[in-house]
């Protein structure tokens, strides 16, 4: 493990240098560019993140990426992406297509774009894994979180966009529609905790449609907008039933929505983000309703450049999970997260940083019944009320 | 009370001159150059600042442009704040978010005034900056409205 730990931290200071490369492929320039980052988490108490982090801590949280685009026309680009990551049970080194679309411009207004395409929700969904581009080593838990970024991460579709500028005063209205299908990985926290239970996962997937509009006001700085985004999700897999033997189940969404509302603002050096993100789901088999979700999350973040290469930020993220309809048979429940976080991020050159960090968290959600950071899979002998992390965290790009 | 208002009328043709002082200097740090395929000669700052972000790539004459940056100096710091309104962290982050997403490409970054002048004079549809003094042999100057 520490032997690993100093490859991985060797590798990084080599490849920081990495300038990114371009090559001429039927005369037409070809770029490349790469992203990796390697951390470490400490708890006092409870394990995190399928991580068994509450001993000396764990470095199981690596991820890497890699891409390929070229501009075809002034008008028309392809490019595709690749990415791997390993987080304590999650990802488990194996490695998907993260985005791969060909995109044409007809307008700076009108725009489309399909294949494989990162799906643009609130501030920071199509860029949650580009750690180099955010203060914070976690984005907030409460709406991004990493155990379930195959959730609402990409969707094999398309997209229609475009940026409309109102003129000087009313400033400048960007949207994106996008409609196509998602597949969870097998390597993500539903498998994760489904497959802890005793369930054969076989896959959550379906039609994910949706648009986000955001407004760039004409208060220099200020940026706002809404998104939301529609579902109709199957879930496959068996339970072993005593005395019965494997029996295969089917959930199918009867509604599945997300609305998330945020804002930004900038002024010089400082940053500050709010958002807000309201998942609702129903599911069941043959119309008859078997799990009812309601999860509601917000945070505000803010952040400051306090000198050249040096940033601290802070966030306050909460977190609410309801279950109204439980699963087999369970009574309703309730669960929250509520987590305070300091972050002081270095920039060590143009393309690595080091990050730390410290969460202070109220609760663990609902771990037997929904995956958001907290499983029964790594916490066999129960959860304490609150949990106290350190995150250390370096990256680079090229 | 007559010494002290001429006092504070000094004061404010001072400061007044101060201002406007500061500004001239801060509308001339910047000298925008093109390849001579750009037919325009000039671009108002709003076109420029979509040039450099990237939601363009041809300008209202329908001239083909790519962008061209500096790697850092005082006259890339003026022209990302006068023109791209972001710190050159805030306009990296912005790169590197269209990069890794697929929506965009890293634009050619050079290290000096010479090398701007000269790979913008050999690329065809490139827009870059540098400083007043700097030669322009080769490239057209624009006037940015």
């Amino acid at each position: 493990m520490i032997r690993r730990l100093i490859a991985v931290l060797i590798f990084f200071a080599c490849a920081g240098w990495l300038p990114a490369q371009e090559f001429k492929l039927f005369d037409r320039t070809v770029q490349v560019h790469g992203f990796a980052s390697q951390g470490f988490i400490h708890t006092d108490d409870n394990n995190w993140l399928t991580m068994y982090t509450s001993n000396i801590g764990s470095g199981e949280f690596t991820d890497l990426g890699a891409n390929a685009s070229t501009q075809i026309t002034d008008s028309f680009r392809i490019g595709a992406q690749i990415y791997d990551r390993n987080l304590g049970h999650l990802g488990k080194w194996h490695p998907s297509l993260d985005w791969a679309y060909a995109q044409y411009k007809f307008k700076p207004w009108l725009g489309i774009r399909g294949g494989k395409v990162k799906t643009v929700m609130g501030l920071y969904n199509d860029t949650q894994d580009l750690d180099f581009l955010h203060t914070f080593a976690l984005l907030p838990q409460s709406v991004y979180p990493i155990d379930l970024r195959d959730t609402t991460i990409a969707h094999e579709g398309g997209d229609i966009f475009g940026d409309i500028h109102l003129g000087n005063r009313p400033g400048t209205l960007s949207y994106t529609a996008f409609a196509g299908h998602r597949q969870d990985s097998q390597y993500g926290g539903y498998a994760y905790l489904l497959t802890n239970q005793g369930m054969t996962f076989d896959g959550i997937g379906g039609l994910q449609y949706g648009g986000d509009l955001r407004w760039a006001t004409p208060l220099k700085g200020l940026l706002m907008g809404i998104s939301r985004m529609n579902q109709d999700m199957s879930l496959k897999g068996a339970v072993n039933m005593p005395g019965i033997g494997s029996v295969a189940i089917r959930l199918n969404d009867m509604s599945d929505w997300t609305n998330q509302y945020y804002g930004q603002y900038s002024w010089k050096k400082l940053v500050v983000d709010a958002e807000y993100r309201r998942y609702y789901m129903l599911m069941g088999s043959n119309g008859v309703p078997s799990a009812e979700e309601d999860i509601r999350g917000w945070y505000l973040a803010g952040s400051y450049q306090i000198a050249k290469r040096v940033q601290l930020g802070s966030y306050y993220s909460r977190y609410w999970i309801s279950f109204p309809i439980a699963y087999v048979g369970q009574p309703p429940a309730t669960g929250h997260d509520y987590d305070k976080v300091v972050t002081g991020r270095v920039d060590l050159n143009r393309f690595m940083n080091i990050k730390v960090e410290g969460h202070f968290m109220d609760g663990y959600g609902l771990p037997n019944l929904y995956p958001n950071g907290f499983y029964t899979g790594v916490n066999p002998l129960g959860l304490k009320p609150n949990t106290i992390a350190l995150v250390v965290k370096t990256g680079f790009n090229f | 009370m007559m010494k002290r208002r001429i006092q504070m009328k000094s004061f404010h043709v001072m400061f007044v001159a101060l201002i406007l002082a500061s500004t001239l200097a801060w509308a001339g740090s910047v000298k925008v150059i093109a390849n001579s395929s750009v037919s325009a000669s000039a671009v108002s700052s709003d076109e420029l600042k979509s040039v450099f972000l990237e939601e363009k790539n041809s300008l209202a004459d329908g001239s083909h442009v790519e962008p061209v940056l500096a790697k850092g100096g005082a006259v890339h710091e003026a022209f990302v704040k006068q023109y791209l309104d972001k710190s050159d962290a805030a306009l990296q982050t912005y790169y590197r978010s269209l990069v890794f997403t697929g929506k965009g490409s890293m634009p050619k970054a050079v290290g000096s005034d010479a090398e701007m002048v000269s790979y913008v004079a050999k690329t065809k549809g490139a827009i870059g900056y540098v400083s007043p003094e700097a030669s322009a042999e080769g490239v057209k100057t624009l006037e940015v409205k």
